[in-house]
C-alpha cells in the first residue's frame, strides 16, 4: 500500500465531499443531455438486485393477503349475496356472449377479415416502485430471459399499466401512464377521436390534441389507438374525469399506486417494422441489373 | 471558506468492526424500503424521505462512520433503481451532509425538539431544493403538491426514525464502547 503523508491524507479527505459533490452534479448533467448513458448500468444493477427485491417484497405481499383474508371474513355474508346477484347477471350475459362469438365468427368468414395478430403474455410480480415525488415507475421480476422487449404495452385485468423501458435478461422498468415522460397514442371509444395520453407525474393524466375536444364528454371511456404500431389498439386506459378550460384529464382504470402481477403484452409488431436499410441481394453491377430486372415487370402488363 | 467544515471531526474510536458497518447498513436499509411496494394508496409518490432522516440522523451524531463515499454510493444505487435521472439521489444526500457538518455544532448535545427542528430545517430545505431541481430539468412548472405531502410527511415521521436510529446506536454503537471503558 502507498504511504501518505498526513497532510496529504488530510487534504484528500477534506476535499473527498466537494469532489463527489460535483461529481454527481457532473452525472446529474451528462444524464439528461445522453439519456442512454447510464442505461446499461441501470439494467445491470437491476439485472443483479432483482432477485434480493423479489425476496425482500415477499413477505410484504404475504401480510397483505393475511389483512385481506381478515377483511373478506367480516363481510362475507353481504358479499355472498351480492356475487350470488352478480352471477345470475353474469349467466345471463354469457349466453348473449357466446351467441354473438359465433355470429362474428360466421359474419368474419364471410366478408373474408384479416385476423388480429395473435396476442402472448407474460405475467411478472412488481418487485420495487419508484419511491419519489419526481418519476412513476416500477420494476418488474422478469426481463429478455421471459421474452420481454422494449416498447412493450404492460396492462393488469382492468386496463393499462404502462410500457417497458429498460429490460435486463432478469427484470425490466414500466414507465406507468403517469409519469411525466409519458406518451401515448388513445382515441376516446365510440367516436374515434385520437388524442394523446401525457402524464404529468399527478394521478391523473393529461389528454393532450384531441381531434373535437367540444365532443369530450365526463365518462367517455378512452381506449389505446394501436398508432404507433407498439400497442395492440382498444386496451381500456381510463375514463375522462374533468373537461374544461384547464384541459382535460383521464382518470386510469387501473390503481396504479397499488399493482402486484401485472402481464407485459407480445403484440409481436417489433418483428414485423420494416428493417431500416434493406440489406443488398448481390455486390456489384449484377445487383444493379438485377434492380432493373425487378423494375421492369412493374409495369403495366398489356 | 475552509474544506475543514466539511470533515468529520474527532470522536471516540469504535473498535467492534461491524459496529462501525451500522450506519452505512440502516442507511442503506432506508434506501431499500422506500422503493419496495407497500399497496398503500398513493405510497409510491409519497414516501417519506428515509434515507434522508438517516443520514441528518448520522451526520450529526457518527458523521465519521458514514463517511461521504458510502452516501455516493447509496445515493447512486438509489437512482439506478428507482429509474430516476442518475445524480439527483447521490447529490441530495452529499449536500445534507454538506450542510449538516457545517452546522452540526449547534444541535449535539441539544434536546430532541432542537434536533427536530434542525431536521425540519435541514430536510425541507433539500426537499423543497429538490423539486426545484427537477423543475429546472424538465423545463416545467412541476405540481408542488406531492412534494409538500412528501415534505410534511418526512417531518411527521422523523421522531420514529430517529428513535429508531437513536436506539440502534446506544445498543450496538455506544454501548459496547461504554461497557469496555467501565
Amino acid at each position: 500500500m502507498i504511504r501518505l503523508s498526513p497532510q496529504l491524507r488530510a487534504g484528500i479527505q477534506r476535499s473527498t465531499l466537494p469532489a463527489l459533490i460535483l461529481l454527481s452534479g457532473a452525472m446529474l448533467v451528462a444524464g439528461k443531455t445522453d439519456q442512454t448513458m447510464f442505461e446499461t448500468l441501470r439494467t445491470g444493477l437491476s439485472d443483479v438486485a432483482a432477485p434480493a427485491l423479489d425476496v425482500a417484497s415477499r413477505p410484504l405481499g404475504a401480510a397483505e393477503a393475511a389483512i385481506d383474508r381478515v377483511r373478506g371474513f367480516i363481510g362475507v355474508y353481504q358479499v355472498n349475496r351480492r356475487l350470488e346477484e352478480e352471477n345470475q347477471r353474469l349467466l345471463q350475459w354469457q349466453q348473449v356472449a357466446l351467441k354473438l362469438t359465433t355470429e362474428n365468427r360466421q359474419l368474419q368468414g364471410l366478408l373474408k377479415v384479416v385476423p388480429d395478430r395473435a396476442v402472448s403474455y407474460v405475467t411478472a410480480r412488481v418487485i420495487a416502485n419508484s419511491g419519489g415525488a419526481y418519476v412513476r415507475t416500477v420494476m418488474i421480476n422478469a426481463g429478455s430471459q421471459a421474452g420481454l422487449a422494449r416498447g412493450q404495452a404492460v396492462i393488469t385485468g382492468d386496463g393499462l399499466v404502462g410500457r417497458l423501458t429498460e429490460v435486463g435478461s432478469r427484470a425490466a422498468r414500466v414507465l406507468l401512464i403517469t409519469d411525466l415522460n409519458s406518451r401515448i397514442p388513445v382515441k376516446i371509444e365510440g367516436s374515434n377521436t385520437g388524442a394523446v395520453l401525457a402524464g404529468d407525474n399527478s394521478e391523473r393524466p393529461r389528454l393532450l390534441y384531441v381531434g373535437s375536444p367540444e365532443a369530450l364528454k365526463i365518462g367517455d371511456r378512452v381506449v389505446t389507438s394501436g398508432e404507433g404500431g407498439v400497442f395492440p389498439p382498444d386496451l381500456p386506459v381510463g375514463m375522462v374525469s374533468a373537461v374544461g378550460p384547464a384541459g382535460p384529464r383521464v382518470e386510469p382504470y387501473v390503481e396504479l399506486s397499488q399493482l402486484g402481477y401485472v402481464l407485459a403484452v407480445d403484440y409481436g409488431l417489433s418483428g414485423a417494422l420494416p428493417q431500416p436499410v434493406p440489406p443488398a441481394v448481390r455486390p456489384g453491377r449484377k445487383s444493379k441489373a438485377a434492380s432493373e430486372e425487378l423494375q421492369t415487370p412493374a409495369q403495366p402488363a398489356r | 471558506m475552509a474544506l475543514r467544515e466539511f470533515t468529520a471531526p474527532e470522536l471516540p474510536r469504535v473498535n467492534s468492526n461491524a459496529a462501525r458497518l451500522v450506519p452505512i447498513l440502516t442507511t442503506t436499509i432506508a434506501a431499500l424500503v422506500a422503493i419496495l411496494p407497500l399497496q398503500i394508496p398513493g405510497y409510491a409518490a409519497l414516501t417519506p424521505a428515509l434515507a434522508l432522516m438517516a443520514v441528518y440522523h448520522w451526520t450529526l451524531y457518527r458523521p465519521d462512520l458514514l463517511p461521504s463515499y458510502a452516501l455516493f454510493g447509496i445515493g447512486l444505487g438509489e437512482d439506478l433503481l428507482t429509474g430516476s435521472l442518475v445524480g439527483v439521489g447521490a447529490l441530495t444526500l452529499l449536500v445534507t451532509r454538506a450542510v449538516v457538518l457545517r452546522s452540526r455544532r449547534h444541535f449535539v448535545g441539544r434536546s430532541f425538539p432542537a434536533v427536530w427542528a434542525g431536521f425540519t430545517l435541514v430536510g425541507g430545505g433539500m426537499m423543497l431544493g429538490l423539486w426545484a431541481l427537477h423543475c429546472l430539468l424538465e423545463s416545467s412548472l412541476i405540481n408542488p403538491r406531492n412534494t409538500i405531502f412528501r415534505m410534511v410527511l418526512t417531518i411527521a415521521v422523523f421522531p420514529a426514525a430517529s428513535f429508531l436510529l437513536g436506539s440502534t446506536q446506544r445498543v450496538l454503537i455506544d454501548g459496547p464502547r461504554l461497557m469496555r471503558r467501565r
